[in-house]
């Protein structure tokens, strides 16, 4: 049952911390304030502690699921539901993490357009940046999480840029606190997992840890790192911007941007979009390489031509969503399926196989 | 190896055609635009775009014409220049006074709704003609950075409140909160003065009152929560240039319904000039603490007064009252309510002269 990766192509076990942190910073931060502040007001920030915390449980969850049969997300579903039936539902999860890849790249790109060139052509860059994928995960697993360390720790300067804000910021508008009642904060909370997605991606990498339960610790500790800095980039959010002006605000986080005044550059916006590219790498890198390793795990197609193959699918699918609306409404999607992935499908994933083991025992 | 690294190379040469380049010697850098009333339903735009010449020195080019909405003007404006307009380092829009008196709602969707336009730049009211200002020479850097060199200093040293557009924004769509803008004014062809605030309605983003220069420096003590300031003190015979180096407000809900707002002020200040008969003894200065803080307390007291007759509030005590209060919920036209309207304000100020320079 369990699936055996040679020695050296494993991963050591603390660079967990990278692969979860990176994947969960994504293409949402630029823009979550808005949506978690529509039901919830000013409260949100509770909210982003309260969705910080869910997702420990969850990762809790993740790990007992995958002690139980020690492989990944394919071999628990053939645990659970048979080799055939198994594999077909896995395959189901390869367009899941296509969504993920295209719902970001296509952000992205929209970003770019809306902030920079607005003549830039999607296909052209989403092409350039698939080739880029596709080099880095040629390179396997270790490549992949290489990029996952360095697109986390050299960007990560872009957190003093919000400093900026401070001076035209009042911390009293968040003021009074619990001022909203209890059914719109876990509304809020709901809407705010969105933000936090990327960790189910754990599912298809485990089996590549050298050390799975020592890796638990920096896995924690990466969704505590992300709860504090949404908490944090939340707080100076609210404190910037009044509440009806956040409403009217897509991409608040980068309209902070905006207020940063450096000698050398007019706008800082460019450099921080610019930046982006590297947020957003190991998004992609990461979602394209589990659904590649998903196709080779359940129809036995080459990871080296599957992943060829689903970046052409992201590739075709990205041209399809040209406006604002249809962009989204690919986020809302990606988001909602994500959600129920994440907190439904995946708690319901530990019933069943601790069901399917009593009974199989007997 | 080498057929990865040319793969590589090949998506680089896509890349490069990608997009609209904008090299700097080939577009023209617009710094300042203006916006006058013209007749019914036009307006006239003028607008400042760099100039450099070869002796490094900046000359103020402006282009000027008549439109009907925003955009349309900077179609026109296109239309005169020989490169194409950029937008990205703008440091001031600047309203003629009769334009906005009528409203500035729709002038002002532009800057907020383009993404090159920075969150720092300067909205200023002109008490005047704003082409006409525009059209002056003032420095040797360029009339925009004049203007926005004169309101940053006053917002750090002297008596002018922060301003810039995010925060004229930030208090348009805060509930309990208007806005306010500072208005200059042309002297002669070579100089300008900042001549006061202007406070707006919010329903189409209206001057409704302007503030004196003389009473600035009691709006800044109000509604930013640290400030600088310099301010004069006249008493019978003798007159002292009072310097605040830190001042800071502090509001307190005191009594509910009907609300009484209390305001401490609490002003540390170094005595800058004094002229009068008499040295200027400990208890000189006491009563020159003294009659400070009579003073604050009866402008600001008044200042309010006079916000609460013209339906605005630009302190913000709306939005005050809100954040220390569960439960409420203040609507769009709390100016009008009759809640600020029988709000009690009590302004309490505590002065203490540290230092009155280095003679005795």
């Amino acid at each position: 049952m369990s699936v055996s990766i040679p020695e050296k192509s494993k991963i050591s076990h603390f660079l967990v911390f990278f692969l979860i942190s990176s994947m969960q910073i994504g293409i949402g931060v630029l823009g979550f304030q808005r949506i978690i502040a529509k039901t919830a007001g000013y409260d949100a920030w509770i909210s982003v502690i309260i969705a910080g915390l869910f997702n420990h449980i969850i990762i809790w969850i993740m790990f007992k699921v995958l002690e139980s049969t020690n492989g990944d997300l394919v071999s628990v579903h053939t645990f659970i539901l048979g080799n055939k039936v198994g594999k077909i539902i896995s395959s189901v999860f390869t367009i899941y993490f296509v969504l993920l890849a295209t719902a970001v790249l296509r952000t992205y790109i929209e970003i770019i357009q809306v902030w920079m060139f607005p003549d830039l052509k999607t296909f052209w860059y989403a092409f350039a940046y698939l080739l880029a994928t596709i080099y880095i995960i040629y390179g396997g697993f270790r490549t992949v999480t290489g990029i996952a360390f360095f697109c986390t720790v050299l960007p990560s300067y872009l957190i003093l840029t919000f400093a900026y804000t401070v001076p035209f910021s009042n911390f009293e508008s968040i003021l009074p606190i619990f001022d909203h009642k209890l059914k719109d904060i876990f509304l809020a909370t709901r809407d705010m997992s969105l933000t936090y997605l990327g960790f189910e991606t754990l599912m298809m990498y485990y089996p590549y840890i050298k050390n799975p339960e020592k890796s638990k610790k920096w896995a924690h500790l990466a969704i505590l790192s992300t709860t504090f800095l949404y908490t944090v980039l939340t707080i100076i959010t609210f404190a910037y911007f009044s509440e009806g002006q956040l409403e009217k605000t897509v991409w608040a986080t980068l309209s902070m941007w905006k207020i940063v005044q450096l000698p050398f550059v007019e706008r800082f916006e460019y450099i921080g979009i610019a930046n982006w590219n590297l947020i957003i790498l190991p998004n992609i890198c990461i979602a394209i390489w589990c659904s590649s390793r998903i196709l080779k795990r359940t129809v036995n197609i080459k990871q080296k031509k599957g992943v060829i193959l689903i970046a052409l699918l992201c590739l075709v699918s990205l041209n399809f969503f040209e406006t604002r609306d249809q962009i989204n409404w690919l986020n809302d999607l990606t988001g909602k399926i994500g959600f129920y992935v994440n907190y439904f499908y995946i708690p319901f994933l530990l019933v069943t196989v601790l069901i399917v083991r009593k009974v199989k025992k007997k | 190896m080498t057929n990865r690294f040319g793969v590589g190379l090949l998506s680089l040469f896509f890349l490069t055609g990608c997009v609209q380049k904008e090299i700097l010697d080939d577009i023209a850098i617009e710094i300042a635009r203006g916006y006058d009333w013209k007749e019914e339903d036009k307006i006239e735009g003028t607008m400042l775009v760099y100039n450099f010449q070869p002796d490094k020195s900046i000359k103020n080019t402006t282009l000027t014409t008549t439109a009907s909405t925003s955009r349309e003007l900077v179609n026109y404006l296109q239309e005169q220049s020989p490169e194409p307009l950029s937008e990205g380092s703008l440091e001031v829009f600047l309203f003629g006074k009769k334009l906005a008196n009528e409203g500035l709602i729709d002038y002002l969707d532009a800057p907020i709704r383009n993404a090159s336009i920075g969150a720092r730049l300067f909205l200023v009211v002109v008490d005047g003609n704003a082409k006409e200002l525009l059209n002056g020479n003032y420095g040797n850097r360029g009339n925009a950075i004049f203007i926005s060199n004169l309101l940053l200093h006053n917002i750090k040293y002297e008596n002018l409140p922060k301003t810039n557009l995010q925060l004229f924004f930030r208090d348009y769509y805060e509930v309990g909160k208007t806005g306010f803008l500072p208005q200059i004014k042309k002297i002669d062809d070579n100089k300008l003065e900042l001549n006061g605030i202007s406070f707006f309605k919010t329903d189409k983003i209206r001057v409704i009152d302007t503030l004196e220069t003389e009473k600035m420096f009691y709006f800044k003590l109000l509604v930013d929560k640290f400030s600088e300031g310099s301010h004069i003190v006249e008493r019978d015979a003798d007159k002292a240039v009072i310097r605040s180096i830190s001042s800071r407000h502090k509001m307190k809900i005191t009594k509910r319904d009907p609300y009484t707002v209390t305001v401490h002020i609490k002003i540390r200040g170094i005595i800058r000039e004094y002229t009068g008969p008499g040295t200027l003894t400990k208890k000189v200065i006491t009563k020159y603490e003294k009659a400070l803080e009579e003073e604050v307390t009866k402008e600001c007291e008044a200042l309010i007064k006079r916000f609460q007759e013209q339906e605005i509030d630009p302190v913000g005590l709306g939005f005050f009252i809100q954040t220390r209060t569960r439960g409420l919920h203040l609507k769009k036209d709390w100016e009008e309510s009759d809640m600020y309207k029988n709000l009690t304000v009590k302004v309490v100020t505590d002065v203490k002269v540290l230092e009155s320079g280095v003679i005795e």
